[in-house]
């Protein structure tokens, strides 16, 4: 069977092989720059932020 | 040669028995989904929902699902190893030992056996046997690796051997536990602790089951049935590297709003967020791969399965890491919207890619043509429709399901009873079933299809045999 076996280099675009779009590039950064905010704004020990105040806030709201 | 051949054979023999366990587990969730609007649908004690329910999800993801990704990784590894399995027989064992594990494991969770670990379900002797499956695969998976005669290891295999190394480690801790008797036991886990073991992993199970092997696949037959090479190979293994590293740590964004520490939370739901960028690495590495003959979309029936396939990831990779943000938890968690997140991805990318993955493996394996490429079009065109009925009914139920839940009255109390919000989803419900019998023939068109190369193949094998 002609199938049996690959040559790896037909996987392989010649040109393009190393490339990492810059659009790609700018999404993972982002996100990740994003991760580290995102962190900060939403952990206790960091910001005071915590669920059960974000909690209670949203009661009185309602109730006000 | 005869090696290839023997080898082919378990390949071929893991795809039927996939395709068997994926009727099971069809048929069982089109009943369910009628059990949704008519709960006389539900036989007890064998046929009522709770116990359906798990068998549609086992048969589906480790009958149909792994199944395939057994036999498909095994084809996937000869060629790009260049020799055969190092261990034929006892991949040929595996095959039998898979088909009587997933047997017992259906006709357990019909009994009731359940140790109500979502996705882990199964009882403490079951989950032995599927530790030496997995034991077996790996053997296999490793051995023959190590024996490569082809020293490049192309980004598939990079996709197998996370699988095998992620799901061993996921499943083994999951399913820690004391037994109490033959089919009952108690987890090692308990309150909190238990929670987020089981989503880590549970929503892990997504990962290195309908994601990491369902991309080997991809990164291996569109440059093959396309005949182009993959966009950016440096692209392909950062992605690679990026998912494996964040995708372990997410399981906990099924806990937002829970008991389980804020922060813990929190980091799950900044690693969730994050893997939207590895995901769409492999997204636009295949539209870059095809966009220089995006004429075989319309040319080459695989083109579109892959393509459409890896779309869906898109979709799928977006619109899940959105689900963990705590303001839109909030809104869809618990409601109908998720069934309607999990089908996209199942539905409309692992099945998409693995049943284009087969009708590619199929015919090779015999050295012939599919049977009929306007079939493998009709079923195209109806788990296409079938899917996104599904998809969509459940989205638009859910955010109404989540409104109504959240409705409060000025003062403070509930605007909808939760039978009024249950009632609603009626009519959604009955239009899911309807998408589940369209994308049901679409599968039936392509079982057909695949049996037919099969017979076509096996009288062109007894023709060549005689002429020799």
């Amino acid at each position: 069977m002609a199938d049996e076996l690959d040559n790896i280099e037909e996987f392989e675009a010649k040109d393009t092989s190393n490339k990492l779009p810059v659009g790609w590039l700018i999404l993972f950064w982002g996100l990740i720059a994003w991760g580290i905010i995102y962190f900060a704004a939403y952990t206790p020990a960091i910001s005071g932020w915590s669920q059960a105040k974000a909690f209670e806030e949203s009661t009185e709201k309602q109730t006000r | 040669m005869n090696t290839y051949h023997y080898d082919n054979q378990t390949v071929k023999s893991f795809i039927i028995s996939s395709i068997f366990w994926g009727v099971v587990g069809i048929v069982v969730g089109l009943w369910i989904s009628i059990q949704m609007w008519a709960p006389s649908w539900n036989v007890a004690p064998f046929f009522t929902f709770g116990r359906l329910r798990v068998v549609h999800t086992n048969s589906l993801a480790f009958g149909l699902g792994v199944g395939a990704i057994f036999g498909i990784s095994y084809y996937i590894l000869m060629r790009l190893t260049k020799r055969p399995l190092l261990f034929p027989r006892l991949a040929r064992f595996h095959l039998y030992l898979f088909n009587a594990a997933i047997a017992l494991a259906a006709l357990s969770l019909f009994a009731g056996m359940n140790q109500s670990l979502e996705y882990a379900e199964l009882e403490w002797p079951l989950d032995i046997g599927v530790v030496i499956l997995w034991v077996i695969f790996a053997v296999n998976v490793f051995g023959t690796l190590v024996k490569r005669k082809e020293e490049q290891m192309y980004i598939s295999l990079w996709y197998i051997i996370a699988t095998v190394v992620a799901v061993a480690v996921l499943y083994i801790v999951n399913n820690l536990s004391v037994p109490a008797g033959l089919f009952k036991s108690y987890s090692m886990f308990a309150g909190v602790n238990s929670a987020n073991v089981q989503w880590w992993y549970g929503h892990n199970a997504v990962g290195f089951v309908f994601t990491t092997p369902i991309l080997a696949m991809f990164y291996y037959f569109l440059p093959k049935s396309t005949g182009l090479p993959i966009y950016s190979h440096r692209l392909s293994i950062v992605a690679f590297w990026s998912l494996v590293f964040a995708y372990l740590w997410t399981g906990a964004h099924h806990l937002v709003y829970t008991p389980l520490p804020d922060w813990i939370q929190t980091l799950a739901i900044v690693f969730t967020i994050f893997l939207i960028a590895p995901s769409w690495g492999s997204v636009i590495n295949g539209f870059y791969t095809v966009a220089p003959e995006w004429e075989q979309m319309r040319t080459n029936y695989l083109t579109k399965f892959f393509i459409l396939g890896i779309t869906f990831y898109g979709l799928q990779t977006v619109q899940g890491p959105t689900q963990g943000l705590r303001v839109v938890s909030q809104l869809i968690h618990y409601t109908d919207w998720v069934p309607g997140h999990v089908h996209m991805g199942t539905l409309g990318w692992v099945t998409m890619t693995v049943t284009a993955s087969m009708y590619y493996i199929i015919p090779k394996i015999y050295d012939t043509e599919i049977y009929s490429v306007k079939v493998a079009n009709t079923h195209f065109y109806l788990v296409l429709v079938g899917q996104l009925i599904f998809s969509i009914t459940m989205w638009i139920t859910g955010i109404q399901q989540g409104a109504l839940w959240k409705a409060v009255n000025p003062d403070g109390t509930l605007q909808y009873s939760f039978m009024e919000g249950l009632i609603k989803n009626y009519p959604f419900w009955q239009m899911r079933t309807a998408g589940g019998v369209i994308f049901t023939i679409g599968m039936l068109y392509f079982i057909y299809n695949i049996f037919m190369t099969i017979r076509k193949g096996s009288a062109l094998e007894a023709s060549t045999a005689k002429g020799v």
